[in-house]
């Protein structure tokens, strides 16, 4: 054992790069909703094919051994004592440190990993919690948490400052115009690409919902079809929903297109209330955006 | 057939846009051949297409189609036909729905469970929520279309109708299908698309 949870927190899960491969028999893919956070915090650590614990604020820990942390993503007031700690970096704690995740001041979505990864149970190939999927559940309080001990290192100690992001409340994101496009005329298209969209309360880890200028499809329903991730589903109502990681695999609703998936990961710190803007984006710039991404981690 | 891109690392291949067993066969073999491209990370397939997550340092959005249409081409002349499991499902004819169903139908429940179970029905999709099959045909005598309002609790393991699908509930959860019966089958992992299936009154 390493850690003990003093304080579970508002919804803080166990969380990987997702349960894939499963989708073909229903299985949501799950896991971090920041991938840009989360695999700082591995690659800080060094860690592969590794876990995290995805935190949103009031999370309070208790050390019980020596452990390296890494802590990334959004500002939620970090500290260890009792004093305020920057993020984004290693930290190396001792028995009897308190870690916690005091208030919300910037982002939703936190991630703690520990050098080596938290001892958990694969499932399908993840560590990633799914509670629909009756996998995993949110931590509770009294809960202990194990993890190996590793030889302490002093190495890749810190994210440089410009690969760190500020998160405002509002965000702008790329998509592709994909799926059932043809079944918005261009005035809508127009509208889309020009109104501002709020992020009501029914958001969560399965999709951002908006409401804004609806926006409306010539057709309301077609052939249940598969749901790539960041997917913008327009209902009736016509406010769209941005689907991310643990969407339904398949569905019966039109879709404008899709968010970059780059751009979903800032979504998930954007919070309630926060404002999000569309911008066109072709596939040959999509593509690349997410090569550089996937090479900067590799 | 025809192939799109859907996002920066998704296409998708449509088949004709309807429902049918012709095309479901087609999805199907596509499907299993699909699973032994290099560079697959998630497919989803469903009643007339096929999702295709691939890995970005595998393919672009040309090479992809390419590949999956040479795949896919060369299939059909070798017609060479996925043939899927056989899954029998025990059902207690015992649902909250069922009276409702012989009814609205002008049938017994005597008949409502005979026809159930003759029939021999195909997985066209999977999803809603993990494991959920939708099976089809219903025969049109016992199609019954869907509650107005759904319930919030539907128990797992709810044998139910929905117009001209029928469907087991793998999980405890909100729903407006017909149920009428109750499986002890839990093995819900095992449907694949195209898998054949039949209900058992025990």
């Amino acid at each position: 054992m390493a850690f003990e949870i003093l304080q579970p927190g508002l919804f803080t899960t166990i969380q990987d790069l997702g349960r894939l491969g499963y989708a073909d028999r229903g299985r949501t893919n799950s896991g971090a909703m920041d991938e840009y956070a989360y695999r700082w915090a591995q690659k800080l650590l060094g860690n592969q094919n590794s876990n995290a614990l995805e935190v949103m604020s009031g999370l309070k820990l208790k050390v019980t051994e020596t452990r390296q942390i890494a802590v990334t993503g959004a500002d939620l007031t970090f500290t260890i004592n009792g004093r305020h700690v920057p993020i984004w970096q290693i930290h190396t704690v001792q028995a009897g440190d308190i870690l916690f995740f005091q208030r919300r001041v910037s982002g939703q979505r936190a991630y703690l990993a520990v050098r080596g990864g938290f001892n958990a149970q694969k499932v399908y190939g993840s560590y990633a919690t799914t509670l629909k999927e009756g996998i995993g559940s949110r931590l509770q309080k009294s809960d202990s948490l194990g993890s190996e001990s590793f030889s302490l290192t002093k190495y890749g100690t810190k994210v440089t400052d410009s690969y760190i992001p500020t998160y405002s409340d509002n965000v702008t994101l790329r998509v592709l115009l994909s799926y059932q496009e043809n079944s918005f005329r261009e005035e809508e298209k127009i509208k889309f690409f020009s109104s501002e969209y709020e992020v009501t309360p029914q958001s969560n880890r399965m999709g951002y919902r908006l409401r804004g200028t609806p926006i409306v499809p010539t057709s309301d329903r077609l052939i249940s079809e598969g749901i790539a991730l960041g997917s913008i589903q327009v209902p009736k109502d016509g406010q769209p929903i941005i689907l991310l990681k643990e969407r339904q695999t398949i569905g019966g609703y039109p879709k404008i297109g899709t968010v970059l998936p780059i751009d979903c990961f800032r979504l998930a710190q954007i919070p309630i209330g926060g404002k999000v803007r569309f911008e066109p984006m072709s596939i040959e710039e999509g593509q690349a955006k997410m090569r550089l991404f996937y090479k900067m981690f590799s | 057939m025809i192939i799109r891109t859907v996002s920066v690392d998704c296409s998708m291949v449509y088949f004709d846009s309807v429902i049918s067993e012709e095309v479901l066969n087609q999805v199907q073999t596509a499907y299993h051949a699909l699973k032994n491209l290099p560079g697959m990370i998630d497919l989803t397939p469903s009643y007339n297409s096929i999702l295709i997550h691939y890995d970005l340092m595998h393919y672009d959005y040309q090479s992809i189609q390419a590949s999956v249409k040479k795949h896919l081409e060369a299939l059909q002349e070798g017609a060479e036909k996925a043939e899927g499991k056989r899954i029998i499902i025990p059902t207690e004819y015992c649902g909250i729905d069922l009276d409702k169903v012989a009814q609205t139908n002008h049938l017994s429940v005597e008949e409502v469970i005979a026809l159930h179970t003759q029939t021999l029905y195909r997985v066209y999709a999977i999803g809603f929520m993990v494991g959920f099959a939708y099976l089809a045909n219903v025969p049109p005598q016992i199609a019954t279309p869907r509650l107005r309002t759904p319930r919030t609790q539907v128990p797992r393991g709810s044998v139910a109708i929905a117009d001209n699908q029928t469907a087991i509930y793998p999980q405890d959860s909100a729903g407006g299908w017909n149920i009428i019966g109750h499986t002890a089958f839990d093995n819900f992992d095992r449907f694949a698309i195209g898998d054949w299936v039949q209900f058992v009154r025990v």
